[in-house]
């Protein structure tokens, strides 16, 4: 057993990318390297202070551009230290090629991402488009909905990515500024008993290990190149009961419970919205409201999106009369990568046969207000009424012209 | 065991993760010599014993042994090629001072066999 110091938890007011700052002194990784870039700035600034103030152990590494900076973090890692950064949108586009080798050797590198539209026209503010372009780097991608969410999704970040079974990248999202620049109060926990929790980091074959000398990185051609990628592919199977694991943990120790999503008032829902990130908090207010007037709303909220609980998703979704699907990016020509999501879930896992709606909305930090929801819960009201979303299915919300 | 039974192939399961490659210096085991199109073959009588042909080959795949000199010292000659790893690149055809001299040819670049 190991006996946690007796600290307690502190409340405090602090901002989302403050959040992530403080969760990252408390792990206290071997090496960060990162390149500040807004949305994501704070996080890098106030743990540059912390390294500072020699309140960490961490070796900070001030790269050139973020392709270095994940390069850097890849060499680190297996070098055999636990290792962290933060960037957003443009940031991790440079980082791209390196996202891949990151998952694919297996480095479990641990990244806060405050998610960034990207350009162009160019834009700083909160859409999903990074994120969701990169969802097919190999990372997992778990999203918070505020501050406190995304302060203990990274506090359970390393026991995820860094368990035997799994041994992956993680990126922790937050939505910028929504959250990123936002004071909300929040439970920091006492740093001893994070520390606990997050444990000591067991390196893989480290290359410093030199009594035992490997090789990272070697080329992989015909012969073998698809038996790694359908191991790395198992990693990710294997990350849904770790993260579900974890988060037993975590809330036995600090009392918060997450799941590999939310369900909010989904019991007798015959409308359901599903959404990624801080609109969930409207979007329970406006169910709040509409329940007091008998509609039957409720709310699916997604955690986990990489890797996708397919299965438990289609079993929360199985009395759903019709699903509405928030997308928060846009797949060019196609459906969003949420609702082709949900869609699969639902039609591969169920035998349930809801209607179902796409919609697209808050591009390049666009407002999603509590009027659009409710406008979006009575339109889809009238779609179930009808039998068919004909005509409404694909639209952008609060667009002008639209 | 033979580098087949070595290398037999993997189920994916059997894999150190991320492709790691668990044992140093095993580079060597790996047979490049089936890349190859041409191959340099010696002609041992025209050789001088330079070694320049050593000393270019980006393979090490000349393959040396200790002698005598004659001047009685201790000095390595050149023995044969090592076909496992020559990758048929010619450099060591392409260096040697006997063939650039046009006389004769220590070292001789013919199509391999497919």
């Amino acid at each position: 057993m190991v006996k946690h110091a007796q600290g307690k938890p502190k409340i405090v007011p602090i901002t989302g990318a403050g959040a992530m700052a403080q969760a990252m002194r408390q792990i206290n990784p071997d090496v960060v390297a990162a390149f500040p870039i807004t949305p994501s700035t704070q996080i890098v600034e106030d743990f540059s202070q912390f390294v500072a103030d020699g309140k960490v152990d961490t070796e900070f590494v001030t790269v050139e551009s973020e392709h270095s900076a994940m390069s850097a973090c890849i060499g680190a890692s297996a070098a055999g230290g636990r290792v962290m950064t933060a960037t957003s949108s443009a940031g991790m586009a440079y980082m791209w090629e390196m996202l891949y080798v990151a998952a694919s050797m297996r480095q479990p590198v641990l990244m806060s991402l405050v998610n960034r539209a990207l350009s162009g026209p160019i834009n700083i503010h909160c859409d999903h488009s990074d994120s969701m372009g990169a969802r097919d780097a190999g990372w997992i991608q778990i999203y918070s909905e505020n501050n406190q969410e995304a302060y203990d999704n990274l506090v359970m970040a390393p026991r995820i990515a860094e368990h035997a079974d799994v041994r992956l990248p993680i990126m922790i999202c937050q939505d910028g500024f929504i959250i990123s620049h936002s004071i909300q109060t929040m439970q920091l926990e006492d740093d001893a008993k994070v520390k606990a929790f997050v444990g000591t980091f067991k390196p893989y074959h480290s290359i410093l290990d030199t009594d035992h000398p490997v090789t990272w990185g070697a080329l992989d051609l015909q012969d073998y190149y698809i038996e790694h990628k359908r191991g790395q592919e198992q990693g990710m199977r294997n990350a849904l009961k770790v993260i579900e694991d974890v988060s037993i943990d975590f809330a036995k120790q600090f009392g918060r419970k997450y799941d590999l999503f939310e369900t909010y008032r989904m019991d007798d829902a015959e409308i359901v919205m599903v959404a990624i990130g801080s609109a969930a908090g409207e979007i329970k207010e406006v169910i709040d409201e509409l329940r007091t007037k008998g509609e039957k709303v409720g709310l699916l909220k997604i955690r986990s999106f990489r890797p996708f609980p397919y299965i438990q998703i289609a079993d929360a979704l199985s009395h759903a009369q019709i699903i509405t699907v928030l997308d928060r990016s846009a797949s060019f020509g196609a459906h969003g990568p949420l609702f082709t999501e949900i869609t699969t879930a639902v039609y591969n896992y169920t035998a349930n046969r809801p209607l179902l709606l796409s919609h697209t909305y808050g591009l390049g930090g666009r407002e999603l207000t509590m009027q659009m929801i409710e406008h979006v819960f009575a339109e889809s009201r009238i779609c179930l009424d009808k039998g068919e979303v004909n005509g409404r299915q694909g639209m952008w919300l609060n667009v002008r012209g639209d | 065991m033979n580098l087949k039974q070595k290398y037999a192939l993997k189920k994916w399961q059997d894999l150190p993760l991320g492709g790691v490659i668990l044992e140093a210096g095993n580079a060597a085991d790996y047979e490049t010599g089936t890349w190859r199109t041409w191959k340099p073959i010696t002609h041992r009588e025209n050789c001088t014993q330079c070694l320049a042909c050593w000393e270019f080959c980006p393979e090490n795949a000349i393959v040396l042994e200790s002698g005598i000199g004659p001047d009685g010292k201790p000095r390595k000659f050149v023995v044969d090629i090592n076909y496992y790893h020559c990758k048929g690149c010619g450099l060591c055809v392409r260096e040697c001072p006997v063939n650039k001299a046009g006389v004769t040819k220590a070292l001789e670049f013919v199509r391999d066999e497919v």
